[in-house]
Order: C-alpha cells, then sequence, then structure tokens
C-alpha cells in the first residue's frame, strides 16, 4: 500500500526500523540453520522417505531455484520495478520453505498410520482450526487483523514451529530417558521440555511477525490475536501427529477410530482454546505490550514476561496433569472437562482479562483519533461518523443496512470504507506516539483512500 | 501521549508482570518437584546386571531364544536380572515402563536377596488388550530409599513394533 520512497518519516530520527530488521534477520537466519540442521538430521536417522514426499521436495527445490533468481535479478532493476520483483521472490522461496518443511512434516507425522488415515485425521481438525481462527481474528472487534498475517501464523505454528522443536524434544528425551529415574522426575523434565522448546519455537513466530510487520501489529490486542494464531496451527499439526500416531497403536485392537476419536475432541474441541492457543497468546500479548513501551527496558521485561507465563501455563498442564485421574465411570466425562477447565481455566481467564482491557484501551484510543480526525474537517470521517465507527454493533448495523438497501456489494463497499477509517484512526495514534516508521505520507494516502471510497458510499 | 493512556498501558504491563511472577513460582514449583525426586548426590556407583531380554512363554513362564532388544508387538518378552549382583543391604525394585511412560510389570521393592526366585520379570500386555502396545519401553533396576526410587542401577531400552 505504501510505495513512497523518502518522505519525511513519522520520527526522522528513529533508527528503530533498521535495527528492527536486523533482529529479524538474525532470528531469520538462525531458524533457516535450525531447519538445515533438522533437514541432515533426517537425512542421516529417518532413511526411508516416502515416494510421495519427493514431489514436495523436488518442488520445493524449484520454488527456491526460481525465487533466488529473480530475487537475484530484482537488484538488477530500477527502483520502481524492484518491489514488485522482491514480493514475487519472497513469495516463491516462502512456498519453497512451506514444501519443504511439508517434506518433514508428513515424513514425521503420518507415516504411522498412513496417508489415508492422516489425511482423514486432518480433514477433521480442519474445521475445528478454522473456527478456532475465525473467533479470534474476530476478538479484536476494534480493528480486525488481515487474514493473511492471521494464515501465516497459523501456518508457522503448524509446519515451521512443529518442525523447530522435533529435534531439540527428541534429543532431550532421549537424553533425560537415560540419565534420570524413570517416573515424577523424569515427567517433571519432559515438562519442561515441552514448555520451553515448544513456547520458544511458536515464540519466535511472533516476534518475527513484530519485528516484519510492525504497521499491522498494533497493540496487545493484535499481540494475543497472533500468538492465539500460532498455537491453533500448532495445535492443529500436533492434533494430526497425536492422532495418526494413536490410530496406529490402538488399531490392531480394534479401537483405532475411537482412540483418535477421543484425541481429537480432547485436542480440537475441549482444548481448541484452552491449550497451545492461550500459551502463545500470552507471548503475543508480551509482544504487543512491547510494541507501545517507551523504554527498551521495559520492552524487554514484557516480552520475557510473556514467554514466562507460556512457558509456565504450559509445563503446569504436562506436568501436574496426572494429579487429576479420570476415573473409568460415567463421571469419568465430567472429570476430563473439570482438569481442563481447572488446570488451564485460569491462564485463560488471565488472558481474557488481557484481552478485554486491551480491547478497552485501544477503543477509547480509537475514539480520540477518530474524533481529531473529525476535527481537521478533511473530510474522510464526518463529526457524524464518530459514534458509529466507534462501535462494534453500529459498524455492523451499517453494514446489515448496506446489504438490505444494496445487497453484498453494498455490504462490502461500507466494510471497506469502515476499515480504511479505522486504518486512519490507527495509523494516527500511532503516530502521535511515535510508534511508526512509516513516512508521513502514509497517513495522507490513507485519508485519500478514505475520500476515494467514500464516493461509492453514501455517509451514514 | 496523555497521562490516561499510559496508565492503561502501565496496568497491562503491570498486570503481566504479575502473571509473569505467578508463573515464576509454578515453574520454581517444578524444579523443586524435579529436584525431590532426583535427588543430586545418590550415586552409589552399584551397577545391577540385565542378563538379557528374551522372548517369554507366559504358560511355562521360562524365557525362549536369544538376548533381543526388538520384538513384534504379537510377541510376549521379560528381562531376566541377575540379583546376585546387587548387594542385599539394599532394597531394590525392578519395572517395565511403556512409551507412555505407563508401568507394565514389576518386582519388588525388597531386598535383592528376597528377589532371587524373581529373576525373570515380563513385560505385562494391559488390561483388556491382546498384545502389548508397540514404542519404545525401558526396563529399569532401582534403588529404593524412603519408599522412592533414587537411582537406576540397570536400564534397556527394548523397541516394540507397529506391526
Amino acid at each position: 500500500m505504501i510505495t513512497a520512497t523518502t518522505p519525511p518519516a513519522a520520527d526522522p530520527e528513529s533508527r528503530l526500523r533498521p535495527r528492527r530488521y536486523g533482529i529479524a534477520l538474525a532470528v531469520a537466519a538462525l531458524v533457516v540453520l535450525a531447519l538445515v540442521a533438522s533437514s541432515i538430521l533426517n537425512y542421516v536417522f529417518l532413511d526411508t522417505i516416502p515416494g510421495r514426499t519427493s514431489l514436495y521436495g523436488l518442488l520445493a527445490v524449484a520454488s527456491i531455484t526460481l525465487g533466488t533468481y529473480i530475487l537475484v535479478r530484482s537488484f538488477n532493476r530500477d527502483r520502481a520495478t524492484r518491489r514488485n520483483h522482491l514480493i514475487r521472490a519472497g513469495v516463491l522461496i516462502g512456498i519453497g520453505v512451506l514444501l519443504w518443511l511439508l517434506v518433514i512434516d508428513v515424513f514425521l507425522y503420518t507415516q504411522s498410520a498412513g496417508p489415508g488415515v492422516a489425511a482423514i485425521c486432518a480433514l477433521a481438525c480442519l474445521p475445528t482450526t478454522a473456527f478456532g481462527l475465525l473467533v479470534v481474528r474476530r476478538m479484536d472487534r476494534n480493528h480486525k487483523e488481515p487474514w493473511r498475517l492471521v494464515l501465516v501464523a497459523a501456518a508457522w505454528g503448524a509446519i515451521v514451529a512443529t518442525s523447530l522443536v522435533v529435534w531439540g524434544e527428541t534429543v532431550w528425551e532421549l537424553s533425560a530417558q537415560r540419565a534420570l529415574v524413570p517416573g515424577p522426575g523424569l515427567d517433571t523434565s519432559l515438562a519442561f521440555m515441552a514448555g520451553i522448546l515448544e513456547e520458544l519455537a511458536k515464540g519466535l513466530a511472533v516476534l518475527l511477525l513484530f519485528l516484519v510487520m510492525r504497521n499491522d501489529f498494533d497493540d496487545v490486542v493484535d499481540g494475543i490475536v497472533y500468538g492465539a494464531a500460532v498455537g491453533l496451527g500448532f495445535n492443529f499439526m500436533e492434533s494430526v501427529s497425536y492422532m495418526t500416531n494413536i490410530y496406529s497403536i490402538f488399531s490392531p485392537e480394534g479401537q483405532g477410530g475411537i482412540a483418535a476419536g477421543i484425541q481429537w475432541y480432547g485436542r480440537q474441541v475441549l482444548g481448541l482454546f484452552f491449550g497451545h492457543a492461550t500459551y502463545t497468546a500470552y507471548i503475543g500479548a508480551g509482544v504487543g505490550i512491547a510494541r507501545q513501551l517507551p523504554a527498551m527496558r521495559q520492552k524487554v521485561l514484557a516480552i520475557v514476561a510473556g514467554f514466562i507465563v507460556a512457558i509456565a501455563g504450559h509445563f503446569s498442564w504436562d506436568a501436574w496433569v496426572n494429579l487429576f485421574p479420570i476415573p473409568n465411570t460415567l463421571f469419568g466425562l465430567v472429570a476430563i472437562h473439570l482438569r481442563t477447565l481447572i488446570m488451564t481455566g485460569p491462564f485463560t481467564a488471565g488472558l481474557i482479562a488481557l484481552l478485554l482491557f486491551g480491547i478497552r484501551y485501544e477503543g477509547q484510543n480509537l475514539l480520540d483519533q477518530l474524533r481529531k480526525e473529525a476535527a481537521t474537517g478533511q473530510g474522510a470521517i464526518l463529526p457524524e461518523e464518530v459514534p458509529v465507527l466507534a462501535s462494534p454493533w453500529r459498524r455492523l448495523r451499517q453494514r446489515l443496512q448496506a446489504l438490505n438497501s444494496a445487497g453484498l456489494r453494498g455490504y462490502f463497499k461500507v466494510s471497506r470504507l469502515q476499515t480504511a477509517q479505522l486504518d486512519l484512526a490507527m495509523e494516527r495514534w500511532h503516530r502521535e506516539r511515535k510508534e511508526i516508521d512509516t513516512p508521513l505520507e502514509a497517513e495522507q494516502r490513507l485519508r485519500e483512500r478514505v475520500i476515494e471510497l467514500r464516493h461509492w458510499v453514501p455517509a451514514a | 501521549m496523555s497521562a490516561s493512556t499510559y496508565d492503561q498501558l502501565r496496568i497491562l504491563y503491570r498486570t503481566l508482570l504479575v502473571f509473569a511472577t505467578v508463573g515464576a513460582v509454578i515453574l520454581s514449583v517444578g524444579i523443586v518437584q524435579f529436584v525431590y525426586f532426583e535427588r543430586p548426590g545418590q550415586e552409589s556407583g552399584i551397577r545391577a546386571h540385565i542378563a538379557g531380554v528374551y522372548q517369554y512363554d507366559p504358560a511355562s513362564k521360562k524365557t525362549i531364544g536369544p538376548d533381543r532388544s526388538e520384538f513384534p508387538r504379537s510377541d510376549l518378552f521379560a528381562a531376566v536380572v541377575d540379583w546376585a549382583s546387587v548387594p542385599s543391604p539394599l532394597v531394590v525394585d525392578a519395572r517395565w515402563y511403556d512409551t507412555f511412560g505407563s508401568m507394565r510389570g514389576e518386582v519388588g521393592p525388597a531386598h535383592s536377596t528376597e528377589l532371587t526366585s524373581e529373576g525373570v520379570i515380563p513385560v505385562e500386555v494391559p488390561e483388556g488388550f491382546h498384545f502389548v502396545l508397540p514404542g519404545r519401553y525401558t526396563f529399569v533396576v532401582e534403588r529404593i530409599q524412603d519408599g522412592v526410587p533414587v537411582e537406576v542401577l540397570a536400564r534397556r531400552f527394548i523397541l516394540v513394533d507397529r506391526s
């Protein structure tokens, strides 16, 4: 959307941008190194790669080769077209990396029960995960995040984060099993392993989103949305993995389907929001709060605090879940739900408190900016529109009125106008707080876009 | 930045710090729990001798064939422990754990001299099942102190195939 090159920045002395990108590059380099190590270990220790995954592998190689070629060529082009070529290269390299990771994931997670069962398990988990993502995105009532970023976050959780933890957890688990006394000590060690490694892997996604897409990462609410999306993606792949594994273990006893179904219920219904989504949302909350804090020390502390809560929540479930044995009676059905509610419920309740407070905080500030923009008289936001834009319900009512009078086209036109107006208010908020590095021109372009959209939509 | 805005952000920040403090307490409890069950300074230097892991015939209660580390899930198997290798004053037990960490067979705890007649320790099929569960099994001979296993004197890993 913002293509200008050297207009004045909101904060001309800001050094955040180069520093952020530098950190993002360093994190990305670490991730690539870990993935390369993972692939070498796969090659050395997992010697029989099913033929079906070779297809993904070849596609991955082709995508990365083509992407790299376009990337190299793009630097010989003029500045006006370079950006488009860089985007193409980025998309191709991204697809290549995802396909390559899919090779590892398909091989590691679905081999146990066969591709048919794995496909059925994945299909069973898709609607629930999609529902989870829909709910999580809708939680941001004032200013919804773009679907592309929510899906990128979920894809990272499902593919990259799961791949990152495989070897770390394998090494930790094997070392612990060789060194520790089986029983509670070993169980505690493995709970620390899951909490630390899985939350770090998932948290990297949230951090990278923050570093690279900071203009779409506004505050604590956005952090919670992105964090929960990463958690839902991770939960999706983990559910498929556990379901296929359990199916293959219990199918010779004729109980494969039931065992996989219980796993599905526990992870995709009962634990959909209570497990990984809650834990990683805390990391997002920490990053989101850090995004708006003025001092570096506070920023670091907020991010570390988010990680600590996430790791502690994850650890407590894994370490102490057996303290609540499930009886083999009808009460067992109640006990399963009670256990989740008692053990993860407090963490989820704390997160909801942060979310509600964050929504209120964001809403008040957007209202303030909407009023200020209306007062400029530039026409992007009219004074009578302010109460409508400040209320999700009134915005919905306005869209529904457009639906009644002009059908779906009218609905989406009004929706686009509202989104552009809220984007403008958000941009103003960040600019006022000097926490944005897009040029001042960007704000004017948003204003022009609103006015352009208004030509298509009658004022409310 | 207005004072009210900063105050609200500060409330969010401080709330998160309170949550993190609770989190740190939870992790500390975890460390205490780990240290309680994995007590430092418990290395006695004593080693028990596992003669091997063999296919097991539940009818005759005898082992069959050579020492192996991998079995099909239709086979039962048992570990054979040379209890004479363990000094008599020690209280010990021997246990099988399946891939989920559930106990699948044990003898003891008792003084090693009392276990000489129980040198063959078979793995148990879970109740209601026809075969043992596949995966990685761990067999351990443990030293017990105050009713808690504190040291592994010997350990073997066995792989049970899925097919």
